[in-house]
Formats: structure tokens, C-alpha cells, sequence
């Protein structure tokens, strides 16, 4: 063990572990840790104290330390258990608002934000943002929301950038929510960087799964980072509101229930002090765009492993059969076989079919947290050791060749 | 006019993976590259530049290593790259990110006023799609996103208007400078560098800047400005790992098995039959 010009047995760590988490910098009491040019965390030894918390936090086991030669220190308290700014209460989503209508995502967060109410014993309350929005503020109540917010004004009647910003921000600073949940819509995402670069708090974008943390009450995220082949758990120790994004499908959908009873309060919108952008016209998708591969309730997915164009009429067949449309994961588009839009995947789209095929799809986690709301998967791949395998229902381990053929003509007898 | 257009050096990110038996990243063969929604930014400004003439300044924060996508900027065409490059600036997150590049394009303003930032949509390792609209905000711009055409630009009444894709079609929008635009893949093919550009681009040094230089609060860049911290890294989590068949025994049998498997729940084998129809 290395001793510093202090005497104190400082620890060390081992770069060919070192996977540059970051975790050991942020647990340092002393900022002896810092990320070096090479990309890997570095203890500065004569900073380093010896308390070993870097060695107890590691994930990888990256530290070296002499847990016996631990010096306890001197330091200011971390966070007691369920220390939040006891001012900040409740778990907030906002309700976006598409066609007069609230969005579906938006039901689903107030579903999960129930759930972590209910852990917090605290409410949930829905923001709602835009003109003449009463109907969907009684909607929120129905799936789930305790408290409704509201800023209805006509400048909210379309959405800006620096209007929602602003109004979302202000009902913070106002209603004080601990957690705020917001859909990663196009919409969402453009206002969630907004709202948190102004209330200067933590955001997590695309979150996989939330959860709170019993003996702090903090909201745990988890999402996939790396491009998606590797689940992060985050969470943001001090700031309020703990933002977190969503994406449409990954959380259940609620039940309405049209008996529920809630509060509905009315709060002034106070316009920025800026000039505002004018939209100047909106250019409809027409229908004949594409295909929305998350309407359908079936899907054909290909992936590296059937990227083969002579193959797609095949899996066009298979997809017809079982009521669906022909999907494919990242690499297909990279190859140009298919069009971005059919992409399934962390970078494209998150879907939730009744049925999942997946052909020569290996399952890279950004394409299987995609996939984690369909109701059944199968997988079809010719490697045993596909990832894809660990989430299928069912899995035929084969060329698909001669297995989608086999598939296609006992699905046509199941039908019959 | 000048433009700043913000570019990140990511991981080739398909290929890093964890270790299964050591609970490792596997870091052997992973290549760095320049976030090509970034590039793709930088090939906009530089058709902006030949359009209405401007000044373009490339920025990145990283380690002293992501010189080379500044490098890359220059070959295409870029006046002038500055990298953002302190010890303090590491484990920052996107709020403590767009703290920093906003910080530096305030420096760059001070000596040629800024009338345009352009960065892309989102990095391909994070996906966050965070740190355009936090700069946006911290300079008050104007923030356009998911932008797939720049319409036009009026440099004598200071205005702009882009083309933005939104749920369910596009957007037409037109608002004042200073503004930032957050590109999507589809508004520019990135051109390749010619060899003559690419060898004057050597010629033209990249600056290296730090937390001083940028009149950056040591408290609000890195991990200590950032309020997510990273609590654990896992492999994902299995969610069901049901039965699998192998056709080698049969491919008819593995299908019928496969198929048995999945009817077994009836709900699931009546939606079937009736074309998903409740």
C-alpha cells in the first residue's frame, strides 16, 4: 500500500478496472479524485484522506485499499435519511397536451407517479399547461393526479420553447414538487432541458425505470447509457425538483377511473420578457409519409442477422399473417435496407405490440428497453447466446431461413 | 455574422459492452468519433457561411484527445476551434455542460458578437437531447430544436426562420437573433474534407481553454456542478429468459414447442385469431 508524505495509507486506484463511472469523485469527501487525460479516475494521494470510500463505492472493484488502515474522518454529515427540503412535496408530471387532449405518456407517468407517491405518502399533481384546458385537467384526476395545477392563457394555446419553459418553471418555484415527471416527446424533451436549466436541478433523460430509495426517499433512475448497452442508475442528491424523463410505452397505462376525486387550482401566467417566436404555418404528416410502426399490434422485427433484402417479402408475409408490419433494429438502417422510421430501439422507436418476433435480432439493451412493453416476445436467432434469448417468451434457436417458413405455415393452421 | 457551432467527441458506442464475467467495460477496439449530429450542425454552418457570410467557430469540451474533432471542423471549413479542456470540467453532467459551452460562447461574444449556435439534436452515447436547450436558456437565445431546414436569415432585421419537425408533421417558425438551433441528421450531408483543406486546417492551431479562461465558478462546472450523480452501473437486468428450442432437432418441432409455449395463454391465442380485434 502507498503511503503519502503524511503517513496515511491512501488508496489507489487500478486503471485496467476503471470504467470512468465517476462514482468514487462524487463519494469523495475531499475531491482527492479526478477523472485523468487517459479517461480513468486518479487519487491525488496527498489530498486522499484514507477514508476508503472510494474502495466501498466502487462498482468494479477498481480500488485498491487496506480496509484495516481505514482513518475515520472528520466530515460534514451526508444527507440523513429522508433529509429533502421538507418545503418540496409531492410528485409532479406534467400533462402534455396533444390535439385538446392529454397524451397518453402523460397517463402513464401520472400511473407511475402514484406509485411513488404513495411510497413518499405524498400527492400527485398534475401540471397542466395551455387554453382552455378544463377537460383535461379533470381527465388527470381520473388516472391518477390528487392536485391539478393550471396556467390556462391564450399565449399557451401553442407550444414555445419560451413560453412552457417559463410557465413550467413558475409552477415549480411555486407548488414545490420533489419530483417532476415529464414525457420524452419532442415536446418534452425541448422543455425539460428548458424547466431544469432554470430551476438548475438534476434531469435524467429517457429513464427506464423509477424507483424510491427507502432509506432516503431518493428517486432512484435508471436508463441506458453507452448507447444504450449499459443500465446507469442516477439521482440527484440536493436539487428539487429530481427531474426525470419518460418515454411513450414504457410504463403501464393506468386505469381511468372516472369516480376519482381531486383539486383543481388556477395559478396566472406571467408572459417572459422576451419576443417570442411566431409560428408561422404547420405542415401536417400527411398519411402517406409512412408507416407508424407503433400503431400496429404485431411486429416482424429484422436485425443484423436477417438483413438480407431477398429476405424481405418473407418477413412481410410473416408480419401480414400475424396482423402486424415489418420492423427492424439499428443496424438494418444503417444498411439502407429499411427506412429510420421503422427503426425499433432506444434511438428510434419504443413500441408495445401483443407480439414481438424478433429475426436475427441480437437484442443490444438499447433495443430491448424498447421493447420491455411487449406483451410476448419471440426470438428467432441462429447464435445461442443472442442477448435477445434472456427476454423472449419463446426463442428457436435455427436459421431463419428455414425457420420463418415452418413459423408461417403453423401460424396459417392456428389461424384456420 | 458568427456562428458557434458545439461538437462532442463520443465512443463509437455499438460496440462498448460489460464484461459478463468481470463486470467490466470492454474497452479494447472502442474508436472515438465526432457526434454526427454535431457534424452535421458544422456542415450547416458552413452552407449558412457561403450563403450569407460568417464567421465560424468550432467548440468542444473534453480531454486534451477531443482536439481531433475540432481538427475535423477545421478540414471542413471552420475559421477557428477552441477546446474546452480543465481537469475541473470532468464527470459534468448536462446541466453542468451547457453551464460550460455557454460560458465559452459568452468569451467567444465578448470578442465577435454571437448571432447563432448550432449543435446537435442529441449526442449518440447519451441521448439526452438536454444540453442545446440548457444553453439556449443560460444565453437567453432564442431555442429552435429538431431543426431539418434553416429557411433563411435576415442579418439587417435580425431575424431567422427554420423548418422543425414536431408531433405529427413540421413547424415553420420564424424568431429573433441571438438564437440556437438543434439540427437533426436529415437538414445537411456533412461534405468530406479536400486534401488542400485538409492540410491548410493544420496550419491553424486549435486554442485550448480552461475553467479560468472561460470565467467559469469552479463550483458550477464537473461533477461538483452537477446535480445527478451516477449510483450504480449494471449490466441490464433479465426480464423474463423464457423457454428456447433449437432447430437443429427439428425445426418443425422447435416451432410447434415455440408456438405451444406461447398459446398456452389463451387471452394472448383469442387475440390472435380475431386479428387483435377486442
Amino acid at each position: 500500500m502507498a503511503k503519502n508524505t503524511r503517513g496515511i495509507e491512501v488508496a489507489e486506484i487500478i486503471p485496467d478496472k476503471c470504467i470512468a463511472c465517476q462514482i468514487c469523485i462524487g463519494e469523495c469527501p475531499v475531491g482527492a479524485i479526478e477523472l485523468n487525460a487517459a479517461g480513468v479516475a486518479e487519487i491525488d494521494p496527498e489530498v486522499c484522506v484514507g477514508c476508503g470510500k472510494c474502495f466501498d463505492s466502487c462498482p468494479v472493484n477498481a480500488v485498491r485499499f487496506e480496509k484495516k488502515k481505514r482513518r475515520k474522518i472528520a466530515e460534514e454529515k451526508p444527507a440523513e435519511p429522508g433529509a429533502q427540503p421538507p418545503s418540496h412535496r409531492g410528485v409532479a408530471v406534467f400533462i402534455e397536451i396533444v390535439d385538446g387532449r392529454g397524451a397518453p405518456v402523460s397517463w402513464e407517468l401520472a400511473g407511475k407517479a402514484r406509485e411513488l407517491a404513495q411510497q413518499l405518502d405524498a400527492k400527485v399533481l398534475g401540471f397542466v399547461l395551455g387554453s382552455n384546458v378544463g377537460d383535461v385537467a379533470e381527465e388527470a384526476i381520473f388516472y391518477g393526479c390528487d392536485e391539478i395545477h393550471v396556467m390556462d392563457d391564450p399565449l399557451l394555446a401553442r407550444y414555445l420553447s419560451a413560453t412552457f419553459g417559463k410557465a413550467l418553471s413558475d409552477l415549480c418555484a411555486e407548488v414545490r414538487p420533489e419530483i417532476l415527471l415529464v414525457g420524452a416527446t419532442p415536446l418534452g424533451r425541448d422543455l425539460a432541458g428548458v424547466v431544469a436549466t432554470r430551476l438548475e436541478t438534476g434531469l435524467t433523460a429517457d429513464c427506464t425505470g423509477l424507483f424510491i430509495e427507502k432509506e432516503t426517499g431518493l428517486l432512484l433512475m435508471t436508463r441506458p447509457t453507452f448507447g444504450g448497452n449499459i443500465m446507469a442508475t442516477i439521482f440527484c442528491q440536493r436539487q428539487r425538483p429530481q427531474m426525470s424523463s419518460v418515454r411513450p410505452r414504457v410504463f403501464a397505462m393506468p386505469k381511468r377511473d372516472a369516480e376519482r376525486k381531486g383539486t383543481v387550482s388556477r395559478h396566472k401566467f406571467e408572459p417572459p420578457a422576451v419576443e417570442l417566436p411566431e409560428i408561422v404555418k404547420f405542415i401536417p404528416t400527411g398519411a402517406e409519409a409512412g408507416i407508424d410502426i407503433v400503431r400496429y399490434p404485431a411486429l416482424v422485427v429484422a436485425g443484423r442477422g436477417a438483413c438480407d433484402p431477398s429476405s424481405l417479402s418473407l418477413l412481410e408475409e410473416l408480419a401480414e399473417l400475424v396482423g402486424g408490419v415489418v420492423a427492424c433494429s439499428r443496424p438494418v438502417v444503417q444498411a439502407g435496407l429499411l427506412p429510420y422510421e421503422r427503426q425499433v430501439g432506444q434511438t428510434g422507436r419504443t413500441v408495445a405490440p401483443r407480439l414481438y418476433i424478433g429475426v436475427g435480432v441480437s437484442g443490444a439493451v438499447q433495443h430491448l428497453v424498447a421493447i420491455q412493453g411487449a406483451d410476448k416476445i419471440v426470438a428467432i436467432n441462429s447464435d445461442p447466446n443472442a442477448p435477445i434469448f434472456r427476454v423472449a417468451d419463446a426463442g428457436i434457436v435455427g436459421n431463419y431461413q428455414q425457420v420463418v417458413p415452418e413459423l408461417i405455415a403453423q401460424l396459417r393452421n392456428k389461424k384456420s | 455574422m458568427h456562428f458557434v457551432v458545439c461538437i462532442k467527441q463520443v465512443p463509437d458506442t455499438a460496440e462498448v459492452k460489460i464484461d459478463p464475467e468481470t463486470n467490466t467495460l470492454v474497452r479494447a477496439g472502442v474508436e472515438s468519433m465526432a457526434n454526427p449530429y454535431d457534424i452535421t450542425a458544422m456542415e450547416e454552418a458552413l452552407r449558412l457561411k457561403e450563403k450569407y457570410g460568417a464567421r465560424v467557430t468550432a467548440i468542444s469540451m473534453g480531454p486534451p484527445q477531443a482536439d481531433s474533432v475540432l481538427r475535423q471542423a477545421l478540414s471542413m471549413g471552420a475559421d477557428d476551434a477552441v477546446l474546452l479542456s480543465d481537469r475541473a470540467f470532468a464527470g459534468a453532467d448536462t446541466l453542468a455542460t451547457s453551464y460550460t459551452l455557454s460560458k465559452a460562447i459568452e468569451t467567444l461574444g465578448n470578442v465577435e458578437p454571437v448571432d447563432l449556435v448550432l449543435c446537435g439534436k442529441q449526442a449518440v452515447d447519451g441521448d439526452t437531447a438536454q444540453t442545446g436547450p440548457g444553453i439556449a436558456t443560460r444565453l437567453g437565445f432564442t431555442q429552435f430544436t429538431y431543426v431539418i431546414e434553416v429557411e433563411r436569415i435576415d442579418p439587417d432585421k435580425r431575424r431567422l426562420q427554420v423548418r422543425r419537425k414536431v408531433e405529427g408533421g413540421f413547424e415553420v417558425i420564424s424568431g429573433a437573433l441571438p438564437a440556437l438551433l438543434s439540427v437533426e441528421l436529415e437538414l445537411a450531408a456533412p461534405r468530406r474534407a479536400s486534401l488542400p483543406m485538409l492540410i491548410d486546417s493544420l496550419r491553424t492551431p486549435v486554442k485550448t481553454w480552461d475553467a479560468k479562461a472561460i470565467g467559469a465558478s469552479s463550483a458550477l462546472v464537473g461533477i461538483k456542478g452537477s446535480p445527478t450523480w451516477v449510483k450504480a452501473i449494471a449490466s441490464p437486468q433479465v426480464h423474463r429468459a423464457g423457454p428456447r428450442w433449437d432447430a437443429a432437432e427439428g425445426v418443425s418441432a422447435a416451432v410447434s414447442a415455440a408456438l405451444d409455449a406461447l398459446f398456452s395463454d389463451e387471452e394472448f391465442a383469442a387475440g390472435f385469431v380475431k386479428g387483435w380485434k377486442a
